[in-house]
């Protein structure tokens, strides 16, 4: 698979992973096989109730069993309440003080010999509790008199935004048509296949290394600091492979609760979740309950928009606050609105932490204006492809909250993969009798590559290239790798800017006390900004490689090229020298010192965002998509299956087609999850009814279509390294609206909960054929 | 309780003492570092730990390790011939099969043991024998275009200059 012609060397090749050979051959290693000498295996002891004082700890039976070597309680850890990178809202102690919050809340943990010792020590900790009435709906939770979760705050409203673009009113007033409809969303686990995990050790003078699986050693590390109530210059956190993440793991408790552990058995600690516990006490998806409205034309122009979120925070808040931001408002910025009103409360209940999932609040926002936007196209009689492109944004428009759009594929994305889908045929054809029903869906999205506001404290990225005398080039970068390819990715911009071989470049990624602070990989960055910083090291690397060709070529350097490790003077190639003469005179020179290129991207033209108004140029980059899904329903058991699939993706520019595809598809697969199969489900008590993959369940090879046509669109951003913007998030959000939609055209419902369970489907076909066999009942 | 173990792992002879409600997964990766078989789950339902016992591919999470006794065990480790990789994982590196990883030591266990008895395998038969592995990065049809290429592979005899 290539990008052909694109005038590169490395850029749009499909090269494989840069350690694909590690995992086929189970060499790589993740963070849940780190193993250090002497090291202790701890556990968590978690609250089994949603909402109870805690009375009393006794830990005296627990310490007497042969193994154990240390216990900690909310007596060990510092008073102080800590939250994640850039929250204000500092709710959460890092173990429970007086009060557990959810089923799953850490309340103690033991160290000991061996993971069953350890386990079976927390059975031996007695803890009384005085049950409380818990709050499980947020709707209820907003309620005068609910309990509260966290009582010094005086409400469960956790936050309440409000954000208003021109004037609704006059929109309803121009309006010839107004639509409106609740959707909603579960919690929905990322179910990444490596469980949370950590090994902690403290050295003599008091500083910590931990090596984690993070998206972001460098947000865990300050995060960790307040959690530990140390200074951040004492921590060092050492990025381990990451058997995928999606969100989850950019900062988590279980590791500075493994620091108090190692600190107080004076040891190495290791900890792994058990699976169970990953499903009690990760950081799911938010749950939304989306009320959205449109005023249009009947030529299609969408005049205004209103949107109400009622988003479930969980125990203690997270991310969710900025997933609230980004579903309020950021496919708003997709189509051409001139009115908007978006009200957004983000609400307490005694249930587990909503976080960050691939997508991020986006893909909550775009499950509900996707839905809605076809549901329109009825009511107005068009296309739900022509709906879309009337009102698309384009390339040069400062959409309504100030987002400049530099490159804007999304009329293409549409125009190709309606096209490869068959979109007329499919939508348009009479369905055949017989219970099996065939539908086509479309849905679009855009997204970001980087997010300004949601860790405002800078945008961009940085990284050191170091040379060596053998020629060898080592990429160190604070960006992670979730195991999407970041590290694939930056080899190949690398390589790609110095005129080297993909071979010849190595990434060392987040080691705080080593690499650049990299803000880690969420909101699509790596690729754009983190490789943004790469190319820059690598090229004022490559500028002090050819000062000191050019003396040995008696050339002017500004005259030279580097081409596949070769330098001369341009279209001279046979008088070439190798790079390597030149990095071994450099070492020579500089005695045994590397050649050391720095680098710094700080996109263009991104704004400060106002705090109060949210407006300005948040990313410096917004990819887009469109795809369409072809399902087949089964009205007598009420089954959907995603037949075929068809994704185009505006991704600027391609770095590696292979991995671009596997994006997509892997995205695409989640988006079924989401769409047919997956949901957190909590009982009336606050207990999780199917904590495990027998229960909560993910795509197998089976639940997937077996064609899936992906197409990149290429705009070449002006802000993006070599043109590119982000992929991996965008590639999922248009599955779940898409499936909807091809149900609607397929049998005829309009579904709005996700996920779209046989039994939602049949519910809808009867309720439909009750309306159809009373025509005058008002719909 | 104690049990005396003598267990071959990937062509070498092991001799050891495992507390008899060890798994087999657990003794591979806490006690002897054999780290490629993953756990995902412990419970039988992910895949990611899958090893072959005489050649037939099981859970190693399923499985007490002082069961083993005169077995013969291969994880993921003991495919290549030293530097030449197993065809399946040629193909995985060459389809794109591979993200993060970790499911894949157990995917490419499955895979081998299933081509091994169908040489000449259709998609809905691969993907049927896959199903019983979760991965969460890839979607899987990229896995299929490996296994596929792999039989392929796997079917022409290999060239002798
Ligand atoms: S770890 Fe054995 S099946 Fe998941
Ligand atoms: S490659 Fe990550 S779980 Fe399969």
């Amino acid at each position: 698979m290539e990008t052909k012609g694109n005038g590169f060397s490395a850029i749009g090749k499909g090269l494989p992973m840069v350690d694909a050979r590690d995992k086929v051959t189970g060499l790589h290693d993740f963070g849940m096989d780190v193993a250090l000498p002497g090291m202790l295996w701890g556990r968590v002891l978690r609250s089994p109730h949603p909402h109870a004082r805690i009375t009393h700890i006794d830990t005296s039976r627990a310490a007497r069993l042969p193994g154990v070597v240390a216990i900690v309680t909310g007596d060990d850890a510092p008073r102080r309440k800590f939250s994640v990178c850039g929250q204000r809202l500092e709710d959460e102690h890092l173990l429970a003080i007086e009060k557990a919050r959810y089923v799953g809340d850490e309340v103690a943990a033991v160290a000991a010999f061996d993971e069953d010792t350890a386990e079976e020590a927390c059975t031996l900790i007695d803890v009384e509790y005085e049950l409380l009435p818990a709050v499980l709906d947020p709707f209820e939770a907003m309620q005068p008199g609910a309990p509260l979760v966290h009582e010094h705050l005086g409400t469960n409203v956790a936050t309440h935004t409000e954000f208003v673009r021109g004037d609704l009113g006059e929109a309803l007033r121009q309006a010839d048509a107004v639509v409106k409809e609740r959707f909603s969303l579960p919690y929905f686990h990322q179910a990444y296949l490596e469980m949370n995990s950590c090994a902690a050790e403290w050295d003599s003078e008091g500083r910590l290394t931990l090596y984690a699986s993070t998206q972001s050693p460098a947000l865990s590390r300050g995060s960790y600091a307040r959690a530990l109530d140390i200074p951040p210059e004492r921590i060092r956190v050492v990025q381990c492979h990451m058997g995928g993440a999606f969100g989850a793991k950019l900062e988590y408790k279980l590791h500075p609760i493994c620091a108090l552990l190692a600190r107080k058995a004076g040891r190495p600690v290791k900890m792994v979740n058990p699976r169970h516990e990953e499903f009690f006490a990760g950081l799911p998806r938010v749950p939304m309950t989306i009320d959205l409205m449109f005023a249009a034309k009947k030529d299609g122009t969408i005049l205004g928009k209103e949107i109400r979120i009622v988003a479930d925070n969980g125990a203690y808040i997270n991310y969710a606050h900025a997933a609230m931001l980004s579903a309020l408002l950021r496919h708003d910025n997709l189509y051409r609105y001139q009115h908007t009103r978006a009200v957004g409360d983000l609400v307490y209940t005694n249930k587990v932490t909503s976080g960050c999932f691939r997508g991020f609040g986006n893909l909550q926002g775009h499950w509900a204006v996707e839905s809605l936007m076809d549901i329109l196209a009825e009511e107005l009689g068009m296309d739900p492809a022509e709906l879309r492109k009337i009102n698309g944004v384009r390339t040069g428009d400062t959409t309504i909250h100030g987002w400049k759009i530099l490159s804007c594929g999304l009329q293409e994305c549409i125009d190709q993969v309606t096209k490869a889908a068959g979109w007329e045929q499919k939508r348009y054809a009479p369905k055949p009798r017989g219970p099996r029903k065939r539908g086509v869906g479309l849905a679009c999205c855009l997204h970001v590559s980087g997010n300004r506001s949601f860790v405002p404290m800078f945008d961009g990225a940085s990284a050191i290239c170091l040379i060596n005398a053998e020629g060898q080039v080592r990429i160190l970068t604070g960006e992670t790798d979730m195991g999407a390819g970041t590290r694939t990715a930056m080899s190949q911009m690398a390589a790609e800017a110095l005129g080297v071989p993909v071979e010849w470049v190595q990434i060392s990624t987040g080691d705080t006390d080593v690499t650049p602070h990299g803000l880690g990989t969420y909101a699509d960055r790596g690729t754009t900004l983190g490789g943004g910083g790469v190319m820059m090291a690598a090229l004022d690397a490559k500028r002090q490689v050819l000062e000191l060709a050019a003396e040995e070529l008696e050339a002017r350097a500004e005259d030279l090229v580097i081409d596949d490790g070769v330098i001369s003077v341009r279209g001279n190639r046979d008088r070439g020298i190798p790079f390597r003469q030149v990095t071994q005179k450099a070492f020579i020179r500089k005695a045994g010192g590397m050649i050391v290129g720095t680098g710094t991207y700080i996109p263009n033209g991104v704004s400060d965002i106002d705090p109060k108004t949210k407006y300005g140029n948040i990313s410096c980059a917004y990819p887009f998509a469109a795809q369409v899904a072809e399902v087949e329903v089964d009205e007598e058991t009420g089954e959907v299956w995603l037949v075929n699939h068809f994704a185009a993706h505006d991704l600027g520019r391609t770095i590696n087609p292979l991995a671009a595809r596997g994006q997509i598809i892997g995205a695409v697969a989640q988006g079924v999850g989401h769409a047919l199969l997956e949901q957190m489900v909590y009982d009336d008590k606050g207990m999780l009814r199917n904590p495990s993959f027998k229960r909560y369940l993910i795509p197998r090879a089976w639940d997937m279509p077996r064609a899936l046509t992906t197409i990149l669109v290429e705009t070449n951003d002006p802000n993006g390294p070599f043109g590119a913007k982000g992929l991996a998030e965008p590639a999922l959000i248009p599955t779940p609206p898409a499936i909807a939609n091809a149900i609607y055209n397929a049998v005829g419902v309009r579904l709005t909960h996700l996920p779209l369970t046989p039994e939602k489907v049949l519910r809808a076909l009867k309720e439909k054929r009750e309306r159809t066999a009373r025509p005058e009942a008002p719909r | 309780m104690k049990h005396p173990l003598g267990v071959t792992i990937n062509g070498v002879p092991y001799d050891r003492v495992v507390e008899s409600r060890r798994t087999l997964l657990d003794f591979l990766r806490d006690e002897l570092g054999i780290t490629g078989p993953k756990k995902g789950c412990d419970a039988g339902d992910c895949g990611c730990c899958m090893v072959l016992i005489d050649g037939v591919p099981m859970h190693s999470c399923l499985i007490l390790a002082a069961e083993m006794e005169g077995r013969q065990v291969t994880t993921i480790e003991g495919l290549a011939r030293g530097d030449q990789l197993h065809p399946v994982q040629e193909a995985f590196i060459r389809c794109g099969a591979v993200q993060c990883g970790f499911c894949i030591p157990g995917i490419i266990i499955t895979a081998k043991a299933f081509l091994e008895e169908h040489p000449n395998p259709t998609t809905d038969e691969v993907i049927e024998a896959i199903s019983g592995h979760l991965c969460r990065c890839t979607g899987y049809l990229q896995i299929v275009d490996a296994i596929m290429a792999a039989a392929e592979a796997m079917r022409v005899p290999p060239q002798h200059a």
